[in-house]
């Protein structure tokens, strides 16, 4: 079951992800739900599930861009295992506290992305700060607070927890 | 027991009969003096009758005017109900026709430029956009199994729109001309100036290493060389908007604006030919004899 929900959730990430945000992108930038998505694997199944996940859809969303695979699959995998180990750490994760810490992880994320990629060099680090890392990291950690918050809200999120680690 | 005078009644009877039939005959034998006689007695009387006739029209349309404004308002709600769903109907089907005669434009003008400039390439669509930030890209509806590969040229009737980097057996992934990743042979069609084409990070294209001894100047168009970038010689590229000359550099650069508006772009033609033509052949050029 938990298999389904994971493939469910990969195949349609890509399509919302290349369709239809391109479309409500702010200022040109556009929220990952991937990492999002990934993130809260990661806090909620565990850093197995959450590297799993992330490899899977970090080369799914590869595939439908110029980024490589290996290195999309790569940083995917990382932040669900991340996320997973950070899950682990905490008794109680309230939605303030989730939207801080994907603030963090997505800023980190972002700056390392463009040393993996290799990209030109005019998207220097400073470019990439401002141009993206920050909006993204804003925008991820809204989508993922407010997912969390409709989770939190409707349910028990510490059972979950505990019962999808087992 | 009530009395009747029936002879004062019969001779006024008999009267009046008289009277009707002089009067049709009248009518008959003299209809135009008649007329006018009863046309000249009646007018003062007309005149009279009158002002009762315009006090009671006037309430007529009155009355009549509130019915039709507002006690049978129901009927005319109903109408304009119809109507306006009559008006969308007619407004949809309008844009719905609107939009398949622009389809029509487009995609016989994408057919007649497939058809006269390059004659393997493949007609795709686009259905997404990059999932990430870093990279500009499109995604095409066509892929591996259409026989699209890595560092194919992309163009549109308007110009390049950028290079196959990535294919599955459905989709291909092209980065945009625009895209600072992105490098393209480029050509200065006045001047014959050649250099490489990129994509900068507002969205826009710059010729670099043009040489310092070159006039080029804003409002050139800049082509393809057909060099590099699986593109065709003589594909536009852009138009040159600003020279940029830095003292004790080898060489100057140009900002483009390009042909092609990538936000916009709805279908594109692949160029899959491994021996891209020739600008002479493509174009219909004679062959020197030899």
């Amino acid at each position: 079951m938990k298999a389904l929900i994971y493939f469910a959730v990969i195949v349609g990430l890509v399509p919302i992800q290349s369709v239809l945000l391109p479309h409500i992108s702010v200022w040109g930038v556009k929220p990952d739900l991937s990492f999002v998505a990934v993130c809260l694997v990661g806090l909620i199944a565990g850093e197995l599930d959450g590297l799993l996940v992330g490899l899977a859809l970090g080369w799914a969303m590869s595939l439908f861009s110029a980024q490589d695979l290996i290195s999309g699959a790569v940083l995917k995998g990382t932040t669900g295992f991340v996320a997973g180990l950070a899950g682990r750490q905490v008794v109680y994760l309230s939605p303030i506290v989730l939207v801080a810490g994907l603030l963090v992880v997505s800023c980190l994320t972002g700056l390392v992305t463009p040393f993996v990629l290799k990209l030109s060099v005019q998207q220097d680090w400073w470019w990439a700060v401002w141009t993206v890392v920050l909006p993204q990291a804003c925008l991820d950690a809204v989508i993922g607070g407010l997912i969390y918050w409709l989770m939190w809200s409707r349910l028990n999120i510490e059972q979950l927890m505990s019962e999808s680690r087992m | 027991m009530r009395m009747v005078n029936l002879r004062a009644s019969y001779s006024a009877r008999r009267v009046a009969l008289v009277l009707a039939v002089i009067l049709v005959l009248g009518f008959l034998l003299l209809p135009g003096q008649l007329q006018s006689v009863f046309q000249q007695m009646g007018s003062p009387l007309g005149w009279i009758i009158s002002w009762p006739l315009q006090v009671v029209a006037g309430i007529y349309d009155r009355i009549a005017d509130v019915w039709g404004r507002y006690v049978a308002l129901q009927e005319v709600e109903e109408e304009n109900q119809q109507l306006k769903r009559e008006l969308d109907l007619l407004k949809e089907q309008n844009g719905q026709l609107r939009e398949a005669s622009v389809a029509t434009e487009r995609l016989s003008a994408l057919l007649e430029f497939k058809k006269q400039v390059l004659p393997a390439s493949v007609a795709a669509q686009v259905i997404g956009r990059d999932t990430g930030n870093w990279y500009k890209t499109i995604i095409l509806n066509k892929g591996s199994s259409d026989g699209l590969q890595s560092d194919q040229g992309v163009i549109t009737p308007a110009g390049v729109v950028g290079r196959v980097v990535k294919t599955t057996a459905s989709t291909a992934v092209v980065l945009l001309v625009t895209d600072p990743n992105n490098a393209i042979a480029g050509l200065i069609q006045r001047t014959r100036d050649e250099g490489i084409v990129e994509g900068t990070t507002q969205g826009q294209a710059r010729l670099k290493y043009i040489p310092l001894l070159s006039n080029a100047r804003p409002g050139d168009h800049v082509v393809t060389s057909g060099l590099v970038g699986g593109v065709p010689r003589g594909i536009p590229i852009g138009t040159i908007i600003r020279i940029d000359k830095e003292e004790e550099a080898l060489f100057q650069s140009a900002e483009l604006s390009p042909e092609v508006d990538p936000n916009r772009v709805e279908e594109v033609l692949v160029i899959q030919s491994s021996s891209i033509p020739t600008e002479g052949e493509r174009l219909g050029v004679p062959k020197p004899k030899s």
